[in-house]
Order: structure tokens, then sequence, then C-alpha cells
């Protein structure tokens, strides 16, 4: 049946960007996530789903290590980006962050100019050697988040004053201009109306072409629209990994039905 | 499997089955009672199964609305999709029933015309009851979501084939015998190809059960009869 697949479905790659072993997180004495294994794909996008407090967005923040900035959280195991462990003392998280970029559920701008937003994250890592090359990084990066058109004529208004999906997209285009190589995001949607809601998903399914996107979503209608592949999360298990065609329409754990069928929260 | 949170979503997915269940019960006495106006040469009765086949296309026309308006409305995932789609196939198949039934109807009136052929319309009616049997038991798996069934009822489809081919042998005889009797034969052996069919189509909706409890449908490797094509006259 595989010949049959939509190609619009299809995963095409098939190489790990990030392998997570044994992956526990304690926020003190609360065991929060516990014994992760998965295998996250390079060129795909992956929805984690699950009940608020199952643990989908502690483990997202595990993949930068923002779990770093909260003094009791304790993170065991192994997270591998590239086959290079990530808590390994020798990696700056800053410099983790920026190959692992992130979206907030709220849109975050920086009180800024739009120009100042996207060209922020280049300049702190010197990742250009002059202005015509940041000029060009930025234009870049409002392209991609398919948001130039809509500012291109004021970069010097403040991106605070765009509309929350614009705010958004500005967001994602000042993730995406570090160069990132995977792009986490947590619940980048749940702030937007509908119709900002599908331009982002578009977004998503374009930006799959050169990123791996990780997607915390509460709507499993989401997961099911974006994703190639869905993790269910529950009570700080994974419970199921597998395609999202399967797991919407044949989950193999009891859980996941019950999950995706509205009958357990 | 526990209610859904929602429970308009449960109320929604057993009246769409409910409809299901009664256009079953329909169709079912549809194939008893034209096997029977035809036995009993009753015009009267085959009368009344053409006209009730009105109801089991409206009840057709009613479950696909109802779940359309599910698949918007609820977004159904994993088995309830399944229900959705089930609902679906399963009234299409007995809408085809209640179709044939209908031509049963039709054709025993014309029947009616010519002198009775010799024990054929007590064979039909055999096979007409074993047919329902099959169509009940399709249809109470379907209630019970019980998979042994629903195969048991996939492997009895061969009885029902070897019925017709053997019928189909008998009115060639007839035919060969007597070319009076190929105009009743020719309605005869359209009325046991009708009930062959629809031997099929409880066959189908057992395969939809199947379908609807494990999430896939069943290979392709229940016995099969020759068919009457290859059967030398």
């Amino acid at each position: 049946m595989n010949d049959m697949t939509l190609t619009e479905r299809a995963v095409n790659a098939t190489e790990n960007k990030i392998t997570a072993r044994n992956v526990q997180v304690y926020y003190g004495e609360n065991h929060a996530i516990k014994d992760v294994d998965v295998d996250i794909l390079d060129k795909t996008v992956t929805a984690f789903i699950g009940p608020s407090g199952c643990g989908k967005s502690t483990f997202l923040r595990c993949l930068n290590r923002m779990n770093d900035t909260i003094d009791i959280c304790r993170v065991t195991g192994e997270i591998l980006l590239d086959n290079e462990d990530i808590y390994d003392r020798r990696v700056d998280p800053v410099q983790l962050r920026a190959k692992v970029g992130m979206v907030f559920q709220k849109p975050n701008p920086f009180p800024k100019s739009i120009y100042d937003n996207v060209a922020y994250g280049p300049k702190i890592h010197g990742l250009t050697r002059n202005r015509a090359e940041l000029d060009e990084t930025v234009e870049a990066s409002l392209r991609k988040a398919a948001l130039w058109n809509e500012v291109k004529d004021r970069l010097t208004a403040p991106g605070t004053g765009l509309s929350g999906g614009q705010q958004q997209r500005l967001c994602i285009a000042r993730a995406i201009a570090t160069s990132p190589e995977v792009l986490l995001m947590d619940e980048p949607c749940s702030a937007l109306d509908p119709i900002a809601t599908a331009q982002v998903e578009e977004l998503i399914d374009e930006l799959r072409t050169n990123y791996s996107v990780v997607i915390v979503t509460h709507s499993m209608q989401q997961a099911a629209r974006v994703s190639q592949k869905t993790a269910f999360f529950h009570l700080g298990h994974l419970v199921e990994y597998g395609d999202t065609d399967k797991i919407f329409t044949n989950p193999t754990d009891p859980r996941t039905e019950s999950y995706i069928t509205g009958r357990i929260g | 499997m526990s209610d859904h949170i929602l429970s308009a979503f449960d109320r929604d997915l057993e009246a769409v089955q409910a409809l299901v269940v009664k256009m079953g019960g329909i169709v079912e006495e549809q194939i008893l009672n034209s096997a029977r106006a035809l036995e009993t040469r009753d015009a009267d009765l085959a009368k009344t199964v053409r006209e009730r086949d009105r109801a089991v296309d409206q009840l057709e026309e009613k479950i696909n609305e109802e779940a359309a308006r599910l698949i918007a409305l609820r977004a159904p995932a994993a088995r309830d999709l399944r229900v959705a789609l089930s609902v679906i196939k399963i009234s299409a198949s007995l809408e085809r029933v209640g179709d044939y039934a209908k031509n049963i109807a039709k054709r025993s009136k014309v029947l009616l015309d010519s002198p009775p052929i010799n024990g054929t319309p007590a064979a039909i009616r055999r096979m007409a009851q074993a047919t329902e049997a099959m169509l009940k038991d399709a249809l109470d798996s379907y209630i019970q979501r019980d998979v042994d069934l629903a195969r048991d009822v996939r492997t009895r489809d061969l009885e029902v084939d070897q019925m017709y081919n053997a019928l189909f042998r008998e009115f060639l005889t007839y035919m060969l015998e007597d070319p009076r009797n190929i105009t009743p034969c020719m309605h005869l052996h359209f009325i046991a190809k009708n009930i062959e069919r629809m031997g099929d189509h409880a066959t189908s909706i057992a395969e939809q059960v199947i379908y609807l409890v494990t999430g896939e449908l069943p290979d392709d490797t229940r016995p099969k009869s020759s068919s009457v094509i290859e059967t030398e006259v």
C-alpha cells in the first residue's frame, strides 16, 4: 500500500536528526518525563500531542536545553543532535539554541523594529560580515516566513505593531534567521485566528523542505494537518510514536485511540 | 470503549448506526417477501415489496447525510472515523440489496403470466433464506462488533454461489427441453443471479465489520466456487 500513499503526506527523509534515549526529566521530586526514546527525522514535521501536563512541552524544551533555565529541573538520559550529545559539558547552550530554534505559544517580538527583530540573532552570533549581508539574511528570513510582502515597506516600524498572525510569523522569521537545523514550536497557533493559523501551517509545511520541525499542539486536527510523524504523550510516557495517518486512522495503543477520539482528556 | 467527553458525539454516532440497523431490518424483510411473493404467486405482496423500496432508498440518503454531518462537525478519528465510513458503505450495500429485492418482485409479476416451473421457486426461496440469514448475521456482527461472526458470513457466501450455479444448470436444462420455458427461465435466472449478488453484498457488509473492528480489510483468501462461465453445459 505504500506506493499508494499520497506524495503530499510522504516522509521523504529517513535520516535521524535527533535521537533521544532513556530520557528522564525531574522537576524536584516530580518525575515529569519517564523513559522516553524517540527518533526525530530530518526534513519532517513531528507533532507531539497529549493532554495538559503529559510532558510534551517539557520534552520539547529538553531538545534545546531550555530546561537548563529552571533550577529544580534535572534531565538524564541521552539526547543526540546529529549524533552529538547536546547535554555534553562542552556544548554551549547558546550555540545549541542557534541550531535548534524555538517559537513560543504567544508571539513575543522584541520591542524593536521588524528589521531588528530578525537581525538580532545573526548579529549576536556574528553570522554576517556587513550590512549588505545582514539585509540579505533579514529579507531571506522574512520571505521564508511568508511575511516579506506584508512588511517590506515598513521594516523600521515596531514589530509589536503587527497583527497577531504577523507577529508569530515574525518570530518564526527571527528563529530561522540564524539558519537553525531544527525548529521547535510550542503551540505556535494557539493565540492566532483560523486564517493566521492556516498561514502558519502552510509555512510549517514549507519549512520542512529545509528543517526538521517539532511542534507541540493541543489541536489534534492541527497535528493531523501539518505533521508526518506524531508522538502521543500521556502521564510522562511516550505512549505511541508513528506515521501521522496511522495514528489518526488506526492507532495501536488503546490510550492513543481514547485520546484522539475525545474519550480521555 | 468508554464514552466521549462530548456526549453529543456519542448520540450522533448511535443515531446514525440505529438508522443502519433499521434499514437492515427492512431489507431483510424485503428479501424474504420477494421470495415468498414469487413462490406463492402473490401479486399484492410483490407490489408491496416494490413500493417499500422507496423507504430503503430514503434511509440510505438519510444515513449519508448524517455521516457527512458527523464527519464535518465532529472530525471523527480512528474507530469513530471507521464508523462514519462503514455506515456509508454498509448503507450503500443495503440499498443495492433492496434494489435486487424490488427487481425480483417485478419479475415475479411477469412470471404470473406463464405456467410455474416445477420446483424452482422453492429452490429460490431456500437460496433467498440462506442469503437473508447471511445478511442478518452480517448485521448482527455489526451490532455486536463480532469479527468471528463476520468471518463466518464471508465463508458462507460460497454456499449461495453453489446454489446459484446449480440453478443455472437447471434452467439451462429446462430451456433446452422446451423453448417455451425460455421466457420464465430467463426471469428466474435473473432472480437467482439477484440473490447471488445479495450474498456478495452481505459479504461486503461483513468485511466492513472486520474493517471497523480491526482497522484492516481482510485479505482475499475466502473460498470461492468456480464461476458458471467455466461450468460445462
